[in-house]
């Protein structure tokens, strides 16, 4: 089955160009289209799977460009990780697709939504099957435009169609770091596969700087500090885009692409300490803003940026299976989260959670739902978060960093804190404006369900209850590149553990008790701290006077130039040729025309002053016949001598 | 004018002479009485000169052999078509006053060129060698006349005939008083 | 005895007489006669190289006669003609006859 793997993604495309040719008139089934396609693609991925399992690790390969000693082909490769990826990307697509049925069920574009999505899906799939960084980056690429067409899907609002410009252009400069690093890569390997390049030779000061570019287009697709910027605003696209683009799927292209590139960080010592710092920080960074932000989605948004830089801890670390599987851990509990998200906003209308309170109540499903997600988000054991969370903490203990241990342990607490504070505002007290929620019809609440039952379960593959199989399975074939210790697992274990039950009590503490009255004090001493975080550390305003300012003086500037001088210059030229044409019609009009009216008059003097011959007059005629026989007869006379 | 020749002989004056005298005194005043004739205030008596310069003119056939000729031209000539002439004056008026100019503005015109015309024609005449032909004609008889005419030259005859109808009924036609 | 160019000369004299007169008189009239000296000289020409040329067919008389005959045609016609213009125009001035003017 592995052999007819690169049909995995045939099936998705197949349902894109059916929904956006035939989308008008099919409506609704549009949605049965997309989601078979999904849940094919799931099949075959399980087949792929079992196959790969049986010991099947090949890959096709189709012949696209030859040069003189270097060639680029298209293939597909199954490994642990594409495995892994493939199964994760397929099923929670195919059941936030089911979930959009309800969820989109009153747009008026339903049919194009899905038609995008299943272009997303597509794109995806070929992402994590590319055996070379040429098929990689063109449908890395595509992610980003169906990231985009998503995000500012209702583009009636200008918010929405801003935030998709914001998306599009800061993971491009992302991306355009990336292509550098594959052009790098390219001049001094000669190929872009991957398994190729693993073993290749070639300038090794090259490769180091190719790591770092590659690094910096993970970290604009990822949604890291510095490119972060984009993700929060990406939250006007509708919630299940959220789900699947932004939290479970495309925001983990980055880790996905360090992930497959780890050989070359790992060979390439700096790259992929850095990895490390720039995962940690971000993680802790992006936390503290959740912590104190009011619109549901943003503060989901947060916590993605933060748990992606918790992925990139992890896999900095040396933890190439830690990071991994909090990948896939995290894409079921975000995306449930969202969903969850979007179930309340669907239901109460509102995105400010301010307004919200004691839902839990009227919500049965949805809010169980949420407090499961919640849980697994905090790192509680058993549930999945605990296991991957912990994974991440004890290889960076363990690998000698215990700098970037204990900003996980931080953030892993504040973790706890945003989301319980999340919950009880949202679920619990009384309502704090007047709000008449229903629950969400069974299209919605199924999916919900069971991505809340593989929140709880999917941490157990990677426990010790199975004996590690995930971190066996996730084997990186060149472990040697690093130093692998075990050690004080049950140390950390206590450590996480204390952790998100500190992060809850504390959450429980300041909203549950004495109506918040902890919650005011606190923000009332610190509200100088308070403001710079609630406004985001004002990275955005920064990037604005610093980056965007300029870039559009320097726009208008060349607009004005255009404008000024070029237009310019083509209206002179249109001037002159409408002066040479009044000059030609004055031309034509007083000197041809002058010409041929000149001669008419003269004709008609002329015939004026001849016909005066006409005197009527019988002996005037005669008179003149004889003079002219006479100068004849005179003529004659002369030459005749 | 042999005859006459012979005739005049007898008499013993000098008959050359006296000829060609005679001969020149009626040619100047044949061309006096058409100058008069031309230049005449009374359009009638242009008429009058113009018989006697038509009269004038038959006495110098005489001189040429042609006395039929010199006959037919004072009978037909002076007899009828000036006493057309004086009729047409007559008829048409204005013959009394003597104060209308007879004669148009391009009069120096005309003079000069019927004096230049003159000049050319007296100059190609004396210019040319005329020689006399041998044996002359002693003049054509009245009965040898009306035979050619009726032999050799009938066809014109004929025409002349036709042409005279024409004009006798043109005459008509044109003078009839319109209804 | 006469030399032959004197007849001839003579016959050009009346000619250009008759020609100024031609073009020269204003009574339509005066114009025919004018007219008819012309002719008359043309006869004197064919009379004398009749006799001077000597043929023995008389060709030079016969042709006056038909000349006459013409001229007594052409008088007639003519002076019909100019009754019926002065029955029109009340006026048998050549120079007052000016309808083709310009």
């Amino acid at each position: 089955m592995v052999k007819y793997s690169y049909l995995i993604p045939l099936f998705p495309f197949a349902a894109f160009v059916i929904n956006i040719l035939f989308g008008r008139r099919i409506k609704k089934l549009s949605a049965l289209v997309a989601i078979l396609a999904s849940a094919i693609s799931f099949f075959l991925s399980l087949a792929a799977f079992i196959g790969y399992l049986g010991g099947n690790g090949s890959y096709t390969v189709v012949r696209w460009l030859d040069f003189n000693a270097a060639s680029l082909n298209f293939g597909v490769t199954i490994d642990p990780l594409t495995c892994m990826m493939l199964l994760v990307v397929s099923s929670v697509g195919t059941l936030i697709q089911v979930y959009s049925i309800g969820y989109m069920s009153h747009d008026l574009r339903f049919s194009r939504f899905f038609a995008y999505m299943a272009l997303f899906m597509c794109s995806m799939l070929v992402l994590v099957l590319a055996d070379n960084f040429i098929m990689l980056y063109i449908f890395w690429e595509g992610v980003g435009l169906c990231s985009y067409l998503l995000i500012s899907f209702w583009f009636e609002r200008a918010s929405a169609a801003k935030a998709g410009m914001k998306a599009f252009i800061t993971t491009r400069i992302g991306d355009t770091g990336l292509f550098i690093g594959i052009l790098m890569l390219f001049s001094a390997a000669g190929t872009l596969n991957f398994k190729a390049l693993e073993h290749s030779s070639g300038n090794q000061a090259l490769f180091t700087i190719a790591a770092f570019l590659i690094l910096c287009g993970a970290v604009g697709k990822s949604a890291q500090f510095p490119f972060h910027v984009w993700l929060p605003d990406a939250m006007e696209g509708p919630t299940p885009v959220s789900a699947l683009i932004h939290a479970a799927t495309m925001v983990v292209a980055g880790v996905y692409l360090v992930a497959r590139t780890f050989w070359l960080f790992a060979m390439h010592q700096p790259s992929l300490i850095w990895v490390a710092y720039i995962g940690a920080g971000t993680a802790l960074f992006a936390a503290s803003i959740a912590t104190v932000n009011n619109d549901i989605k943003r503060i989901l948004a947060y916590s993605t940026i933060s748990q992606v830089g918790l992925m990139l801890l992890g896999l900095g670390v040396g933890g190439y299976s830690a990071g991994a599987f909090h990948l896939m851990t995290h894409a079921f509990f975000k995306a449930l989260l969202f969903l969850c998200a979007g179930s309340v906003i669907h239901a109460v209308g509102t995105q400010d959670i301010q307004k919200m309170g004691g839902l839990l109540p009227k919500l049965k499903v949805t809010g169980a739902t949420f407090i499961i997600a919640g849980l697994a988000i905090a790192g509680v054991p058993p549930l999945s978060g605990f296991w991957s969370k912990d994974e991440i903490l004890s290889e960076a203990l363990n690998n000698g960093h215990p700098v970037l241990f204990a900003i996980g342990l931080m953030t892993s607490l504040l973790t706890a804190f945003y989301i319980f504070r999340l919950i009880f505002l949202v679920l619990f007290g009384k309502p704090r404006s007047e709000l008449h929620p229903h629950e969400s019809p069974a299209t919605m609440t199924i999916p919900l369900s069971i991505l809340a039952f593989f929140s709880i379960i999917a941490g157990f593959v990677g426990s010790p209850f199975m004996n590690h199989a995930f971190q066996n399975f996730m084997v990186f074939p060149q472990e040697s590149y690093i130093p692998h210790a075990a050690g004080a697992v049950h140390l950390v274990m206590a450590f996480s553990t204390l952790a998100a039950f500190s992060g809850i009590g504390l959450a429980y503490s300041f909203y549950m008790l004495n109506n918040k009255i902890l919650a005011y004090s606190v923000r009332s001493k610190f509200l100088f701290l308070y403001r710079i975080i609630y406004n985001k550390y004002y990275i955005d305003e920064i990037y604005e006077i610093l980056f965007i300012n300029p870039c559009i003086r320097l726009s208008r500037l060349s607009f004005k130039f255009d404008l000024g001088v070029i237009d310019a210059g083509v209206n002179a030229v249109a001037q002159v040729t409408v002066i040479i044409g009044k000059i030609k019609s004055w031309f034509d009009k007083y000197i041809i025309d002058g010409a041929v009216n000149g001669l008419a008059k003269t004709v008609r003097l002329s015939s004026g002053l001849l016909r005066r011959v006409q005197t009527g007059l019988v002996q005037n005629y005669l008179l003149i016949a004889f003079f002219g026989l006479l100068i004849l007869i005179i003529i004659k006379f002369i030459k005749a001598g | 004018m042999s005859g006459l020749i012979q005739q005049l002989n007898n008499t013993g004056l000098p008959q050359e002479f006296m000829l060609k005298a005679i001969f020149y005194i009626i040619a100047a005043s044949t061309v006096f009485f058409a100058i008069r004739m031309v230049i005449s205030p009374n359009v009638f008596h242009g008429a009058i000169f113009l018989a006697l310069a038509l009269i004038g003119i038959a006495c110098i056939y005489l001189y040429l052999d042609a006395e039929f000729l010199a006959v037919i031209q004072i009978l037909i000539y002076v007899g009828a078509i000036v006493t057309l002439f004086i009729f047409a004056i007559m008829l048409t008026a204005s013959i009394q006053d003597r104060t209308i100019k007879q004669t148009n503005e391009q009069v120096l015109l005309s003079a000069i060129v019927a004096f230049v015309f003159l000049c050319f024609f007296v100059t190609i005449i004396r210019r040319n060698p005329w020689q006399a032909a041998a044996s002359k004609a002693e003049g054509l008889a009245l009965a040898q006349l009306g035979r050619l005419l009726m032999s050799a030259y009938v066809l014109p005859f004929e025409v002349i005939s036709l042409i005279l109808l024409a004009a006798l009924v043109g005459a008509i036609v044109i003078g009839k008083a319109r209804k | 005895m006469i030399p032959q160019s004197h007849f001839l000369i003579l016959s050009a004299i009346l000619f250009c007489i008759g020609l100024f007169g031609a073009l020269t008189r204003r009574n339509a009239v005066g114009i025919l006669m004018s007219i008819e000296l012309i002719l008359n000289a043309a006869n004197i020409n064919f009379i004398t190289f009749n006799k001077f040329l000597g043929s023995s067919d008389g060709l030079g008389q016969v042709f006056a006669m038909l000349v006459i005959a013409i001229a007594g045609a052409s008088a007639v016609v003519g002076l019909a003609l100019i009754i019926a213009i002065y029955k029109n125009a009340k006026t048998i001035f050549a120079d007052k006859i000016n309808l083709m003017k310009w």
